[in-house]
């Protein structure tokens, strides 16, 4: 392909990302002209109702990051693991302890935050040859409760704060998120388009496309000479450390720690986030967390206390009408789809099925 | 020797003299009280065409899982180029060079006809941890892979999802994804299984083709009697997991015929019986 041909390539792969990147940071001073604050009140974090959403987007942001990392591992690779939230609540913990208990800098926090998340991953990955399926999925489960249990426990409350959570962490003045929340929403943003970008990147790349592979047909492509256990490792690590450093700054953001990010509640959070956005996509778990988290604002704003039963009913129904999720559904709206869904969740929860339900025998001769 | 004035010299030659590729010492595999597979023991010589037949649950399929390591056995050896290699992991075996395909289609259904076979000739290359460089630098994967389904015909297809393609042009594709890495000797578990019975002798010749080509070693599963008589070097005929008899196939021929003669029928008519039984249960 000649460089000029590959350059508009690239423009036309990424342009949708840095369109949306720019509009993302203006929208801000957008929210401020709105309420009649100049660009300069807004610059100087003194626009409240900008500051608000600024706050409500960098909570999408970092929700956007953990939806991804989950994406990687089930949507992309195809391990259904219920244990996703203890990689983002591992990091966010640690933020919290480091910074709070042992004064830990900045910088060193987030690098034990990559430590503990490379940590975490292999912890998950050492079952990995023995489980398949559902099975996985009753491990992690099983990891992410004890962690759970362990993280609330009295023996730690000293640093964890037990089943109310950790409060009042010091957070460096430059980052404060009151202070200087546009700071810390160009942060987040920056980061979760470095998050999106190396995503894509890591996908598109030799290792990424036999993560797909395995999704597809493990046996398979071991039988091609790939060693699957090693490539699972990687996109589990990838994961963990992405989603640990998203629990850091939601810890930096908050800045309490609430327990309810270790419970099981907040993995069927990351697996609604990519189904309503399309499972497999990457640009999905974006906008699933962006709908996941302002659907739930919103009516928690007009309709008070009653809205998880209305949040219920609303995922119900798109999970009825758009069942491949957003994104997918926009990809796919030329294949039927349908039958692709039934053999993914055959594969991740074990069920067999005969080659005859999957791939009807015909021996159509090609049109000549 | 009688089998000398039979066969032909050059071939007799490579049978008598080339190197075995592959081989079974005592192999046996038990499923609970069944023995699916008998201590077999076979030689497969290097750049020969090697046929296994047998009746349906005569065991190569299972022989096949054991050669290629998807299945362990109860007990025995298996031996690459001298290399014993009978617990080692399925993906060194490829590595190794031996390519294996499947009786009942296996791929990756919904990537692109491409793709499956660009993920073969991946395999083993030695790019496969750099997460870091996008896919579309390694061209030569996706040009061997654009080759290989030019050699099978389905150069036209490249971009249909594998699902989406009829069972013929499937196996097609299987045949492409084993080709692709060209490994050293190529396991094929009835690669015409599924296909319309007119395209089997073309797909066939291809085999044979690439066999003699490229100086392969293939070892062929395969139902219709006439394609295997003709194209093989050496035929096994297996039965209840056992071997029962190899050689030329005008040995196997005469083998056969010496069992109409004192049992009234034989293994070889059981087997294309079956076969196209298998193949009008199939067309209905
Ligand atoms: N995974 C398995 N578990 C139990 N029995 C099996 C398994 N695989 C094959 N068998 C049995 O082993 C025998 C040989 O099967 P197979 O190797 O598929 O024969 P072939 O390929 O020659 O038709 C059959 O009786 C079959 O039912
Ligand atoms: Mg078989």
């Amino acid at each position: 392909m000649p460089r000029a041909n590959r350059s508009a390539g690239i423009l036309r792969r990424h342009g949708g990302a840095l369109g949306l990147m720019i509009v993302l940071a203006l929208l801000p001073f957008l929210f401020g002209l709105l309420e009649g604050a100049s660009p300069l009140a807004v610059w100087n974090n003194q626009a409240g109702a900008s500051k608000f959403y600024e706050g409500l987007l960098i909570e999408v942001f970092i929700l956007a990051v953990y939806a991804i990392s989950y994406d990687l591992v089930l949507g992309i690779t195809g391990l259904l693991s219920f244990g996703h939230a203890m990689f983002f609540a591992l990091g966010a913990y640690l933020t919290g302890i480091l910074l709070k208990s042992f004064g830990l800098p900045l910088w060193a926090t987030l690098l034990a935050v990559v430590g503990a998340g490379v940590l975490n991953a292999l912890l998950f990955s050492v079952v990995l040859p023995r489980v398949k399926g559902i099975t996985f999925a009753l491990v992690t489960l099983g990891f992410a409760a004890v962690f759970n249990i362990v993280i609330q426990s009295h023996e730690l409350s000293d640093w964890a704060g037990g089943d109310v959570g950790l409060q009042n962490v010091p957070i460096p003045t430059w980052l404060s998120p009151s202070d200087e929340r546009l700071r810390f929403y160009f942060i987040a943003l920056v980061f979760l388009f470095a998050v999106y970008w190396f995503y894509q990147r890591f996908v598109d790349s030799p290792t990424g496309r036999v993560c797909v592979a395995i999704r597809e047909n493990e046996e398979r492509a071991r039988v091609l000479g790939y060693p699957t256990f090693y490539f699972k490792i990687v996109a589990l690590t990838v994961a963990s450390v992405t989603a640990g450093l998203a629990g850091a700054l939601h810890t930096l953001y908050q800045p309490i720690v609430s327990p309810t990010i270790a419970g099981l509640g907040f993995t069927v959070a990351a697996l609604l986030m990519i189904l309503i956005g399309g499972i497999g996509t990457l640009t999905g778990a974006l906008l699933g967390a962006a709908v996941y988290r302002l659907v739930d604002f919103f009516l928690l704003r007009f309709t008070g206390s009653s809205s998880s039963f209305l949040i219920g009913l609303i995922y119900i129904a798109i999970v009825l009408f758009v069942p491949y999720g957003i994104v997918g559904t926009w990809r796919l709206r030329n294949v039927e789809w349908r039958t692709v869904w039934q053999e993914r969740l055959a594969q991740w929860f074990g069920i067999k099925e005969s080659p005859q339900d999957l791939a009807p025998p015909t021996t159509e001769q090609p049109p000549d | 020797m009688r089998r000398i004035g039979i066969i032909p010299s050059g071939l007799l030659y490579r049978m008598m003299t080339s190197p075995v590729v592959l081989e079974a010492r005592g192999l046996r595999k038990e499923f609970g009280a069944l023995r699916a597979v008998n201590d077999v023991t076979l030689e497969i010589r290097a750049q020969t065409f090697h046929s296994i037949i047998g009746p349906n649950g005569a065991g190569k399929t299972t022989l096949f899982n054991l050669l290629s390591g998807t299945l362990e056995p109860t007990s025995g050896q298996v031996l690459f180029n001298g290399q014993d290699i009978t617990h080692a992991p399925v993906h060194r075996r490829a590595h190794l060079g031996l390519g294996r395909s499947y009786q009942i289609t296996n791929i990756f259904p919904n990537l692109t006809v491409l793709e499956n076979v660009r993920l073969a000739v991946q395999a083993l290359g030695s790019d496969n941890f750099k997460f870091w460089s996008a896919n579309a630098k390694f061209a030569r994967y996706t040009e061997r892979a654009r080759q290989v389904l030019e050699q099978v015909g389905l150069s036209d297809r490249s971009l249909r999802l594998a699902r989406t393609l009829p069972q013929g042009d499937q196996r097609k594709m299987e045949l492409g994804m084993i080709l692709a890495p060209a490994p050293e000797i190529l396991l094929l578990d009835e690669p015409t299984s599924g296909m319309a019975t007119e395209q089997i002798p073309e797909l066939i010749g291809l085999i044979q083709t690439i066999q003699r080509e490229s100086r392969k070693t293939v070892v062929l599963v395969e139902h219709n009697m006439d394609v295997v008589m003709s194209v093989s070097d050496t035929i096994t005929v297996m039965h209840q997991g056992s071997v029962l008899a190899e050689g030329a196939p005008a040995a196997i021929a005469a083998n056969v015929q010496v069992q109409d003669a004192y049992l009234g029928h034989s293994l070889w008519h059981d087997a294309l019986q079956q076969a196209q039984h298998e193949q009008s249960a199939r067309g209905s």
